[in-house]
């Protein structure tokens, strides 16, 4: 993503003379920026999230330097179509002009769904599909619609994850939640959508937290907290630390943001 | 764009989608070759003006086989509102040639045709069927779900859309222009076409589409 992305004074409403869903919307994302969209149901975040994508059409206004490569998860993946995993895949993989689906078949958990087909899924995996799908495109622009609907613990703590490794290649996430599920994407700008209107809340930098655990379950420590998507700033032992509060002879000092991120 | 059109066949055939209207073609053609043997002109064109609302149904099926947020993703991945259009428009042409030929092969196996000028009532015949595969698509198209938005309302535009076709397009229409060129290619068939009514109507079938998809095409704007 080159420039900026930017929403120009954006209205939408699905018929004339209904009641407008988005009001004179102006907002921007830039590369390797999060947005969180934030709102109550039926506030019109889905419909911001597909006029971003290119889906809709603003009734009024423009949305200018639209990226060119965008990957696009809907709130409830359409399972009911005649494919397997696999096929469907490889299918969305070519629209895009994008490589084998292999890495994201992997990294999500779904080899052993390879030939299952997708009316048969569960809806969690349903919903992995269609995240690999927006993946395998190599995406400027991710659009993540409710991604952490249907999905499992385990296939939750993913999605911070690559987010955070989407945004260290530069690449614009946008996401939307009612979970509170997003408080684990770190640095992100708030969209707040009511009354058809969008307010901006620039991320504030929040002082870390500082854990101490025992030394012995330091590292342990550590490895949970990074592959449950938190960022870990600082590691340093106890003993090698003077004046650092909270301090002690046997323990281990970490501090940290409860948020999902990079390594320390 | 040829990832889509085959995903949408194989989406058409594997959910049997292509039965109802393969089972109404078979049926408006076995009553057409019930009766015993006609020249073969005559009977193409028929058989053409026949197939028109088969093929417009087939078409609105095939389009609407694909659920609209599947449609929606698949214009995101192709990055083109115009590409992911014209990808369903391309795979309703390719299912509505196997419906043509058996149309076309259809009196034969039965002996149905009087084996007169056998060459040029062929080629006469693929011409009439031909040429109302344009038409049919874009009605089809005009009523897919899509468009139309609620299943009456496409409903109506299909059916609406067949009858006055065929009522607009009577030789005593004021405004047969209205119509495609469907009784008057069977008229022209059954009382010897030459070759500037094959061109005059080819023409006006052309146009008739055209004109069709392009508001077709317009309403796409918005409607994903």
């Amino acid at each position: 993503m080159v420039s900026p992305m930017r929403l120009h004074e954006v209205s939408f409403r699905y018929r004339r003379r209904s009641e407008w869903v988005l009001l004179e919307v102006d907002a921007g994302i830039e590369a390797g920026e999060i947005v969180v969209v934030r709102g109550r149901n039926g506030a019109g975040k889905s419909t911001l999230l597909q006029l971003i994508a290119g889906v809709l059409r603003p009734t009024r206004g423009r949305i200018v330097d639209r990226p060119g490569r965008i990957g696009w998860v809907p709130e409830r993946f359409p399972a009911e179509q005649p494919f397997t995993v696999s096929g469907y895949l490889d299918a969305m993989a070519a629209f895009a002009g994008a490589g084998s689906p292999e890495l994201w078949l992997e990294r999500l958990g779904l080899v052993p769904f390879r030939t299952v087909r997708l009316g048969e899924l569960s809806k969690g995996t349903a919903q992995k599909v269609g995240l690999a799908q927006a993946l395998i495109s190599e995406p400027d622009l991710l659009i993540l619609d409710e991604p952490w609907e249907g999905l499992d613990a385990a296939a939750r703590d993913l999605v911070p994850g690559i987010v955070a490794e989407l945004v260290a290649k530069d690449v614009a996430v946008l996401v939307s939640d009612h979970r509170g599920e997003t408080a684990r994407l770190p640095g992100a700008t708030t969209w707040t959508v009511a009354s058809a209107r969008v307010s901006v809340e620039e991320p504030v930098e929040q002082a870390p937290w500082v854990i101490e655990v025992s030394a012995e379950d330091g590292p342990a420590a550590v490895a949970a907290l990074r592959a449950g998507g938190h960022r870990v700033l600082r590691v340093r032992h106890a003993d090698q630390a003077t004046g650092v509060p909270g301090s002690h002879s046997d323990g281990a000092t970490v501090p940290a943001q409860t948020a999902g991120g990079g390594a320390a | 764009m040829t990832a889509l059109v085959l995903m949408r066949l194989a989406g058409f055939i594997r959910t049997g989608r292509f039965i109802p209207p393969l089972i109404a073609a078979l049926v408006l053609l076995g009553i057409l070759y019930g009766g015993g043997q006609a020249g073969i002109a005559e009977a193409y064109g028929v058989s053409a003006l026949m197939m028109f609302p088969v093929l417009a149904w087939q078409t609105k099926l095939l389009l609407d086989t694909e659920p609209d947020v599947q449609r929606r993703l698949a214009l995101v991945a192709l990055r083109s509102r115009t590409r992911e259009a014209i990808g369903g428009l391309v795979a309703a042409v390719l299912v509505a040639v196997p419906v043509v030929l058996i149309a076309l092969a259809l009196p034969w196996i039965v002996d149905a045709l009087k084996p007169v000028d056998v060459g040029s009532g062929l080629l006469l015949g693929l011409w009439a069927h031909a040429i109302v595969v344009p038409p049919a698509l874009a009605l089809g198209a005009l009523s897919s779900r899509v468009v139309a938005g609620t299943p009456g309302r496409a409903a109506a535009i299909l059916a609406g859309g067949i009858v006055l076709a065929l009522v607009l397009g009577l030789h005593s229409s004021p405004v047969p222009w209205l119509a495609p060129p469907l009784i008057s290619s069977a008229h022209t068939l059954a009382q010897g076409a030459g070759s500037a009514a094959v061109v005059g109507l080819t023409a006006w079938a052309v146009v008739w589409s055209g004109a069709v998809l392009a508001g077709y095409g317009w309403l796409r704007r918005t409607r994903a």
